[in-house]
């Protein structure tokens, strides 16, 4: 890459492990966390409030689940830049969030090196 | 494995909660189908995979992936909800917490039953698929509907006058979802132009039919470069662009630019790991809870150093030192209340065990049972908590086993089959009020009466003359039981007087009160800390002695020609309440002038204490009386005060 962004980033996951962990990656790559949500619902409302540059979103969340805060954030911001958290064996989940405007994906167990490849890329992209 | 080892915590924590929720939520789906319940099921035991997964802990991920399997059928309706299934559920749920329990004390979640309990959840997989092969798609079946199927895309789109480019793309191997990548690609690809042909087709890559290359052809004026890089990003091992000449289509001539991963990236990747050494950031950590006992002991020898300090300031008027001993109280303060916030813990922690063991005793009793929890969010000091489990599991049992009666008895007495259990925990000015109360048979007091006289507590008449709380208290009596039988669950000797003893030894209370036929109500009451108390000193026979402040009622004068004597008790008359008189003087001596006299209160028996003097009202620091000097009865524990004077703390429960 040419150029190596470094992003403010909003967190959307349901637990403190998997945003911890998301964290303390996205912190290791130089990124600022702007903010956390845990939950679909409240992902949008401080999507709204942050305006971040790169939103992680977990797929499987109670209330609303991934997707639907991703189209409640593709509604305010027909740019956000999403990347979808998911696990193996949510693969149509993703490809449904892909067609709904997901600009990327990462796959838990989280790999720091592969996190951070990805995050740079969709916010170089 | 290591790097995770600081999350082992967490995990552990995280976990544990979800564990419950599973718990919780397969007890309210034994009551019959409800989606809402499923869907937290789901949610905890694959967010539990998940963190297992990141963790390592393979088995563990494995038992909730089968889980998983069956969770995902019953959603679907295709396996209903029987007890053996919820029974096996359950059974995996009591693995997973000896596997947490494993990995909390640095194991990797190893456990002998997986395999079992994995080939029991296929036979339900099995069962609930049956010959329709539901188990792939009841996983999606979750999933949203999809949006408006997309144009079929092998079709060749409107090139128009753009050039065309053939898109080459190498998905790399270690992709775990390479299919969805060539989707992200594709996507991309779209943003810069027209696609005209993907092989493999978009049809064949959403269903999962794709391998590692995919070919694309688009019409774009974006230029190579722009492709190039929009079809690159992560996990693409090579990225090919060439330029495709209508009718002469020689793709292969054209020179490829490519990108192949380069050693810079190892590289990358390296001083990236560095950095995350560096720049972990935690905010949460857990502290060994001896370690926090150890720092409340010291916070507790600074309070009583803190006091030992201003009385030397005082003696010697240094005006200095008396702003400086200000400061430090202040901090000292500060970090007191600190501490004790950080000992307080939501009573949740001990209430969410209890609706499985109700869930078990019931069923083992032919009991149907519903059990309400309230005020769970009350917080309590570790320290007591930790003392409170048992005899409330004590009482829960002793609720379903002897309050509640079975569904036909409990029909022919015009009740609900279910019997009602509710436990409720609240704040009550000081202190935490935790009640138990259940719609059962109630206690039968005519027969308490007989087995008191019977085991010779009371004479038949005393007996017949004592109120129905005097005659409940009775059950508190050690080996006091009015079961006929002693079950294998509860019962078993183990009575009410041990749970009065226990939550005594917390400095707390308990009440009983019960209407036959309409059910038994236990109140516990307890202070929320137990370290840190406010007394009163006082002084009889020039010896000094502390009293908890909260049983202190009034501090009146006295005058000897005021005691009266019934039978070899002695009572004074304070404004026409007799009150009985309580001397310390087998353990302090009479009190030299005896003319103050100090009532005191425990539930709702007061009494009087003679003495010479009160000192005044402190702060201080309960110490439990060392294992040499044993308990006395009488006596909580010793302060020490801050001139160094060691003081007894009367216990004012035993005395009145």
């Amino acid at each position: 890459m040419i150029w190596c962004p470094m992003g403010r980033i909003l967190i959307v996951d349901d637990t403190l492990f998997m945003r911890t962990l998301l964290k303390n990656i996205l912190f290791s790559g130089g990124h600022t966390i702007v903010g956390e949500a845990a939950d679909g619902e409240e992902g949008i409302a401080k999507y709204k409030e942050l305006k971040p540059d790169l939103v992680t979103m977990d797929v499987v969340m109670p209330k609303m689940n991934g997707i639907e805060s991703l189209k409640g954030i593709r509604q305010f911001d027909p740019n956000a830049k999403v990347v979808m958290c998911t696990a193996v064996g949510q693969e149509q989940m993703v490809k449904l969030a892909i067609k709904t405007g997901a600009r990327g994906y990462i796959v838990k167990p989280f790999q720091a090196p592969k996190v951070l490849e990805e995050v740079k890329n969709v916010l170089a992209s | 494995m290591s790097e995770f080892e600081a999350y082992r915590g967490l995990f552990v924590a995280e976990s544990r909660e979800n564990h419950e929720t599973i718990v919780k939520s397969l007890l309210v789906l034994e009551q019959g189908i409800d989606e809402g319940a499923i869907d937290e099921i789901f949610r905890a035991v694959h967010t539990l995979k998940g963190a297992s997964a990141s963790m390592g802990f393979e088995e563990t991920e494995r038992l909730c992936h089968s889980m998983e399997d069956v969770l995902s059928l019953i959603r679907a309706h295709t396996l209903d909800v029987s007890p053996p299934l919820v029974d096996l559920l359950l059974a995996c749920t009591d693995v997973i917490e000896e596997m947490i329990d494993g990995i909390e004390s640095g194991g990797n979640g190893h456990h002998g039953d997986t395999g079992h309990l994995v080939d029991m959840l296929r036979l339900w997989v099995d069962r609930g698929s049956g010959n329709r092969s539901v188990v792939s798609n009841a996983v999606s079946a979750s999933a949203p509907a999809p949006p408006d199927p997309e144009p079929p895309s092998g079709d060749p789109g409107d090139p128009g006058d753009r050039p065309v480019y053939r898109v080459r793309v190498r998905v790399s191997e270690e992709s775990a979802m390479a299919d969805v990548r060539a989707m992200l690609v594709l996507t991309n690809l779209d943003a810069l132009g027209t696609v005209l042909t993907t092989t493999p087709s978009r049809q064949a890559i959403d269903e999962g039919a794709f391998e590692r290359d995919l070919e694309v052809e688009i019409a774009s004026d974006a230029g190579e470069e722009a492709l190039r890089i929009a079809a690159s990003g992560t996990e693409i091992a090579a990225v090919t662009v060439s330029p495709v000449h209508r009718g002469t289509d020689d793709s292969l001539g054209a020179a490829p630019s490519s990108c192949p991963p380069g050693v810079r990236e190892e590289e990358d990747r390296r001083t990236r790991e560095r950095d995350r050494e560096k720049g972990r950031e935690i905010k949460n950590i857990r502290v060994d809870i001896h370690q926090l006992d150890h720092i409340m002991n010291l916070v507790e020898d600074l309070v009583i150093n803190r006091g030992r300090l201003k009385q030397i300031a005082e003696l010697h008027r240094i005006k200095e030192m008396d702003e400086a001993i200000s400061v430090v109280e202040r901090s000292v303060s500060e970090l007191q209340n600190l501490m004790m916030l950080i000992r307080m813990i939501p009573l949740n922690q001990i209430f969410n065990r209890f609706p499985r063991v109700v869930r078990d005793v019931a069923k083992h009793d032919g009991k149907e049972v519903e059990f309400v929890i309230e005020g769970g969010e009350t917080e309590l000091d570790r320290s007591v908590m930790d003392g409170l489990s048992d005899p409330l599991l004590h009482l829960i049992r002793n609720g379903i086993n002897h309050g509640i009666e079975l569904p036909e008895v409990r029909e022919r007495a015009g009740k609900r089959r279910v019997g009602m259990l509710r436990l409720s925990a609240h704040r009550d000015r000081d202190n935490v009020v935790i009640e138990l109360s259940d719609d059962g048979a109630g206690i039968d007091i005519e027969r308490v009466r007989k087995k008191a006289v019977e085991r010779g507590l009371a004479t038949s008449e005393a007996a017949s003359l004592l109120t129905d709380e005097e005659v409940l208290a009775f059950l508190f009596q050690p080996g006091f039981s009015t079961a006929e039988k002693i079950t294998d669950i509860s019962g078993r000797g183990v009575g009410l007087d041990v749970v009065k003893s226990s939550i005594e030894a917390l400095k707390g209370s308990v009440k009983v009160s019960s209407v036959p036929g309409q059910g038994t109500r236990f109140e516990l009451i307890l202070p929320p800390t137990m370290a840190i108390i406010q007394v009163m000193i006082v002084r009889i026979n020039t010896r000094r002695i502390a009293i908890p402040i909260n049983s202190v009622i009034e501090v009146a004068s006295l005058t000897a020609d005021a005691i009266h004597r019934i039978g070899s008790n002695e009572a004074i008359l304070l404004r026409d309440e007799v009150l009985p008189i309580y001397r310390l003087d087998e353990m302090f001596g009479p009190p030299t002038k005896g003319d103050i006299i100090l009532v005191v209160q425990y539930e709702d028996r007061k009494c009087g204490l003679p003495l010479d003097l009160v000192e005044g009202q402190q702060e201080v620091v309960v110490k439990p009386l060392n294992r040499l000097i044993g308990s006395s009865r009488g006596v909580s524990g010793v302060t020490i005060l801050g001139d160094g004077d060691v003081v007894p703390v009367v216990d004012v429960n035993t005395m009145v």
